[in-house]
């Protein structure tokens, strides 16, 4: 399928692809690991520890390759455990890099073993990543599930060709009279859209490297492959997607995780290294479609039916007290059987109460990263996107998620602060009156700066933050979800000159393929050229120790943030006639909240059970086995029983939590 | 799962016996009684037996428990392989309470066999289809239906426990037969200060009392002890996962739509259908049948799906309007509009992934069950106003009475119970309420699969003429090729074209000694307008309508022999060999 350029002109190209390999350092390619590799890594790190470590064999995927999971510890599934799942996307090579370095230091970290289970899946897209060692080299998040994209009579029967011979796949431009593509100004190896309304005209059309393999006028449209693994997952998942796979967990690798998750409930943490970073960019809000159980619209229909204002919004409690004499006996209404008959959908947007911790650890890692020297700006990570493995952690798992994308194209030292001087981030954590103390000018700047289009405007913006219609920190998620704003129209996207000027100064004319020309079959004159994929998510190899080693640390401080319940207090009060009042403090001493508000909301976490056990007693007020549903951080809560007892008696009081770990206490009456 | 019983219940009561008999299956297939699941077993390996040239039997898969998911395929090899023909797909029973869905399935092979040959219309529908039956989706639950104690709605999900009431213990905690009698009825117990009398008209009835009456009953809910000790009773049954509300389409989590598993397909049962369906992509009809209410009923089944394409609608609309007649007293509706909104549902997923059109056709009605000498009562004499009971459940007491001898119900009676004390024990029995007395099964199975067999004659129904080859000059020809469709449903779903879940149908010409110069879709046959395709003109990506037709032009240069060849996932291949000469 993929057409071959002539022996003669090849055997030149790899002579050539030879000596800059061989003249140049060790090039990126060399020194991350293929899935191949990968597997024997894991292995290796097995043998190193096989007391400690087992290896799972999760799916083998479409593409025939093996996906392997560490799990590192003595205590299997009694201890509350950490889920570390990289490269979900199969794109983003140091992900894997930093996943079997966490692995490695965890063996070799007493500290790190204790109180929990780890399980590691270092490579999570076998089939994409694969192609990071193939040529030509091209990016591309499917795996090897067949995929006809352009729906025609044939699949994956135009890919990419590699035309210049120099393995890798760039861009091809041609001069076009409805060309819309121009040279950036000042950088004319960058290309920018032509702004008619400003006079410009096109010049370039731009395509992929690539000829026209089955003759339908279209370039490129039918790679080989696949489902991204990484949007293969429940949450917000895409229907016909044109990598999302046909339906959540329709692709081996994505199902096995899911049903791993499942068959593991003492998973407390999910920590995920790829394309997002959720310590730098917490979890965003500001998405339509999430209901407020405080407002709740009841839709006309079902309201006649109900004999309901529909006029009016409802709260859910007063729904559920509504709906709960209608109800069979022995049936209770509650929230997910309302939300499912009024049709409410799920939850879209991160919780508040788990917003605040997001908030506050990723204050506490930019105070960290500082601490060790970082001071150079970096451009914001990618958000995450719909279907993704790291959301559905989150918002079906209910467990807290953090992800980190390990590097990003560093920001140019020069970028000019004049203008509003406010930024997504401090307006996420503005208050409504602080907002609007910034006045009409500043927000004007701001929305500018911003790209917000025009029927937005400043004096809206603030109407709507006094009705309290939008709050500053839903707006800001509404600003994060736009598209990134064309700084000055002339300079092209801000991020590829910065890419360009950090690959010009580490990896000197092997970042960029300066543009030549070529005698395409059918279009003619064009010139091939452009940034080298990979260049924007994977740094030189020669970095990755060291990035490693400054944010993998890190993940100490997470799991130290893991909620941890236990019985902080145990008593029996006598009140007479062989009746006691049996009292517990349950103590979550970890900072985070056991589980997450999304926990809670989804009750997907297995509940923390109290369960009182002695001989000869009855229990008059209260169960046996006891319920624990929420405990904050930081917070304790209290449960009472009232028993009889015989004059000398031993209780026990288990507290069991598969997340959050496991306490005893001893009460002894009368002794 | 085990039930666990209060009383060990060894004998099921004559009542069950009677409707359940040990029967031995034997075609053609009898329809006075309801099969176990290992008799629906015997009925399709008994049928495979009979029609060996007809039919083929196919292990689908294995629930929970390890049944085995059946699925029988009526085919006519000498009409061509399964995947050439429109497939058409019907089962049932995946809420294992709703077992007459499995006979109207059992039925519908049934009529289609035993009349192959005898009937014109159905040796026609037999020869043009592939027919893919399966009887019983949700096996476990069938299976428990039988075996266990139940009400008429219980039984229903998949044998996946679920901790409802979130102690850390799964499914500990569910109704119990308490008087063995097969059945789980209703707890009642004397209060003066409860919210229910007896109704004056029938003692069995209970009715709510108006503010200022006083009370006799108060409602205990289910049969059943606190098993689990914690005070509470029955708060921890059966599952739930609802086999109907775990398919990889729109699917939402638990907290949003009760039922709906961990993630889709998380039942093996439901996963093992998709993937064998997702390999028969040559189903376009659907029918997946339930109890009760007497409805079929077409998606969206969420209303932000937003309304289906206009050419499907009309589609449906024309299956529906059909079926209302064939089926008298069911209505056609949609299912987020007219029933409530569902999440994760069968027939969305056979809808918008299989790219079929899918119906659920909502078995049974209780106001047929009269004893006044209408047909069928009027929907409003159902309703039951406060303080009063309702007509209709008088009626049905009646039926119950002097037309089934009292098979339905089960009399009030004294129990001692160990927590309440003395209470009453009685109520409808399980085979009863959601599914007719076994001497009118006979009439709805035959209506309902009717509707499946209408349905089935409404397939695509391909014919291609080459209705043209004219010598244009030198060696350059003009070929115009129709395609006619005489069934009602397109050669593809608009739905299936909307999403690009598969490519359309093609429509192609080729020949050794001959190239296809230009071609397209003729759109005015009399002025000869053409809308030429720029690229691979050999190939057009077309769909026929369904009661229509298209027409395409080629410009062939060349000599020799063509072929043209339609090739369709739904609704076949069509091949034809012409000859570049004038005829």
């Amino acid at each position: 399928m993929r057409k071959t350029v002539k022996p003669a002109m090849r055997g030149f190209f790899l002579l050539i692809a030879f000596l800059m390999v061989s003249s140049g350092d060790v090039s990126a390619i060399d020194r991350y690991s293929d899935p191949v590799t990968v597997n024997q890594r894991i292995e290796q790190i097995r043998q190193s520890s096989p007391a400690l470590v087992k290896v799972h064999k999760m799916a083998v995927t479409p593409g025939g390759r093996e996906m392997l999971m560490l799990e590192i510890g003595k205590s299997g599934s009694t201890m509350p455990a950490v889920l570390v799942a990289a490269n979900m996307s199969g794109t983003t090579p140091l992900a894997t890099e930093a996943a079997l370095s966490l692995a490695s230091r965890i063996v070799a970290d007493r500290k790190m073993q204790e109180g929990h289970t780890w399980y590691i899946l270092p490579l999570g897209n076998p089939d994409a990543f694969a192609r990071y060692f193939q040529k030509p080299l091209y990016l591309d998040v499917a795996n090897g599930t067949p995929f006809n994209d352009d729906t025609d009579e044939l699949t994956d029967e135009d890919g990419y060709n590699d035309l210049n011979g120099d393995g890798i796949i760039t861009q091809m431009r041609v001069k076009a009279h409805d060309g819309i593509w121009i040279p950036v100004e000042g950088e004319p190896r960058l290309m920018r859209k032509a702004d008619a309304v400003k006079g410009e005209k096109g010049i370039y059309k731009l395509y992929t490297e690539g000829i026209d393999d089955d003759g339908d006028g279209k370039y490129n449209e039918d790679a080989p492959g696949g489902t991204d693994v990484n949007i293969n997952f429940p949450h917000l998942f895409k229907s016909f997607g044109r990598r999302s796979g046909l339906f959540p967990g329709s692709t081996p690798e994505a199902d096995a995780l899911i049903k791993f998750a499942f068959k593991h409930p003492e998973l407390a943490m999910v920590i995920s290294f790829g394309k997002t970073n959720f310590l730098l960019s917490p979890p965003q809000g500001g998405r339509q479609g999430s209901y407020d159980t405080e407002n709740i619209r009841i839709p006309e229909e079902i309201g006649k039916q109900m004999g309901l204002d529909v006029s009016r919004r409802y709260k859910m409690s007063e729904i559920i007290e509504m709906v709960q004499p209608m109800m069979p006996p022995g049936m209770t209404a509650d929230e997910s059987m309302i939300a499912s008959f009024l049709g409410l959908g799920a939850v879209v947007n991160p919780m508040k109460e788990d917003l605040d911790f997001y908030n506050e650890i990723s204050s506490n890692y930019k105070e960290y990263l500082k601490k060790k020297g970082v001071t150079a700006e970096r451009f914001d990570p990618a958000q995450p996107e719909d279907g993704s493995f790291e959301l559905w952690a989150y918002y079906h798992l209910g467990l807290p998620v953090f992800t980190m994308d390990l590097w990003g194209v560093p920001k140019p030292k020069e970028e000019k602060k004049d203008g509003s001087g406010i930024t997504v981030e401090a307006l996420e954590k503005m208050s409504s009156s602080e907002f609007l103390e910034l006045g009409e000018d500043k927000i004007t700047a701001f929305l500018k700066e911003r790209g917000a289009p025009e029927q937005y405007n400043a004096k809206m913006a603030m109407t709507m933050v006094r009705n309290g219609q939008v709050s500053p920190a839903q707006m800001a998620g509404m600003i994060k979800q736009m598209p990134a704003p064309k700084s000055d129209g002339k300079k092209g996207d801000p991020k590829e000159t910065a890419l360009l000027a950090f690959l010009d100064s580490h990896t000197p004319g092997q970042g960029f393929v300066d543009w030549k020309p070529f005698t395409h079959p059918t279009l003619g004159e064009v010139e091939i050229g452009g940034i080298v994929p990979f260049s924007d998510n994977t740094p030189p190899a020669a970095m990755a120790d060291s990035l490693l080693d400054l944010h993998l640390p890190y993940i100490a401080e997470l799991v130290s943030r893991l909620p941890v319940l236990h019985l902080a207090e145990v008593k029996a009060t006598d009140k007479g006639g062989g009746v006691y009042e049996i009292e517990a403090w349950v103590a979550n001493s970890g900072y985070l909240p056991w589980p997450t508000a999304m926990g809670k909301r989804n009750k997907t976490p297995a509940p923390a059970i109290l369960i009182l056990e002695g001989e000869d007693i009855k229990i008059l007020s209260g169960y046996k086995r006891t319920p624990v549903n929420a405990v904050g951080g930081m917070k304790s809560e209290k449960h009472t029983w009232l028993i009889v007892a015989p004059k000398r008696a031993s209780l026990t009081l288990k507290l069991e939590s598969s997340q959050a770990g496991r306490d005893t206490k001893r009460i002894n009456i009368g002794g | 799962m085990e039930r666990k019983r209060f009383f060990s219940t060894f004998v099921l009561t004559a009542i069950a016996v009677m409707m359940i008999q040990a029967q031995e299956v034997k075609v053609p297939l009898r329809f006075d009684f309801y099969y176990s699941y290992e008799q629906v077993v015997d009925a399709l390996k008994a049928l495979n037996k009979a029609y060996p040239g007809l039919t083929s039997l196919d292990q689908v898969g294995k629930s929970e428990e390890g049944r085995i998911i059946w699925a029988l395929t009526i085919n006519n090899p000498k009409t061509g392989d399964p995947m050439s023909k429109p497939g058409v797909y019907a089962d049932g029973n995946i809420h294992g309470n709703e077992i007459q869905a499995g006979e109207v399935c059992l039925y519908l092979a049934n009529r289609l066999l035993t009349n192959y040959g005898k009937l014109k219309e159905i040796t026609e529908v037999v020869d043009r289809n592939a027919f893919y039956i399966i009887p019983v989706v949700n096996v476990d639950g069938r299976a428990h239906f039988f075996e266990d104690a139940n009400t008429p709605s219980t039984s229903r999900g998949l044998s996946i426990p679920v901790d409802d009431d979130r102690d850390g213990l799964f499914d500990e905690d569910g109704p119990d037969d308490l008087d063995g009698d097969g059945n789980i009825s209703t707890m009642r117990i004397r209060d003066t200060l409860g919210r229910y009398r007896s109704d004056p008209q029938d003692p069995r009835l209970m009715i709510a009392v108006k503010p200022g009456e006083k009370g006799e009953w108060t409602r205990l809910g289910q049969e059943g002890i606190d098993n689990d000790g914690d005070g509470q009773v029955n708060e921890d049954g059966e599952g739930y996962i609802d086999g109907n509300r775990n398919w990889g389409y729109n699917w939402q989590p638990p907290y949003v739509q009760r039922g709906a598993g961990n993630y889709p397909f998380e039942g093996s049962g439901i996963r093992a259908i998709a993937e064998w369906m997702l390999a028969r992509q040559n189903i376009i009809l659907v029918f997946a049948f339930h109890n009760n209410g007497g409805m079929y009923l077409r998606g969206p089944s969420f209303k932000s799906a937003g309304e289906l394409p206009q050419g499907d609608i009309a589609v449906y609309d024309y299956l529906g309007n059909n079926i209302e007649k064939i089926v008298p007293g069911y209505e056609y509706q949609i299912t987020w509009k007219d029933l409530y909104t569902t999440y994760g549902d069968f027939t969305d997923f056979t809808n918008n992934l299989v790219g079929s059109y899918s119906m659920v056709g909502e078995l049974f009605q209780t106001e047929t069950e009269t004893y006044d000498g209408s047909f069928r009562r009027k929907e409003e004499e159902g309703r039951s106003r406060f303080g009063e009971a309702s007509e209709s459940e008088r009626q049905r007491l009646q039926f119950n009475d002097r037309v089934t001898q009292g098979e339905l119900y089960s009399e009030w009676k004294p129990f001692k119970h160990p927590l309440y004390g003395d209470v009453e024990l009685g109520g409808w029995v399980k085979l009863s309420s959601r599914l007719p007395h076994p001497f009118m099964l006979q009439d709805l199975v035959h209506r309902n699969a009717s509707a499946v067999i209408f349905a089935a004659r409404n397939t695509p129904k391909i014919t291609m003429d080459v209705f043209e080859v004219k010598k244009l000059n030198g060696d350059l020809w003009s070929v115009r090729v129709r395609l006619v469709n005489e069934g009602a449903m397109p050669s593809v779903t608009y739905e299936t074209l909307k999403n690009k879940l598969y490519p359309p149908d093609v429509l192609s010409v080729s020949g050794r000694n001959a190239k296809v110069i230009s071609g397209g879709k003729l759109t005015d046959i009399y002025t000869g307008k053409v809308d030429y395709k720029e690229y691979k003109p050999q190939v057009q990506l077309c769909q026929v309508p369904g009661l229509g037709k298209i027409e395409y032009q080629f410009l062939v240069s060349g000599r020799g022999d063509i072929d043209v060849k339609f090739v369709s996932v739904k609704a076949g291949t069509k091949t034809e060999t012409v000859a570049l000469k004038e005829k």
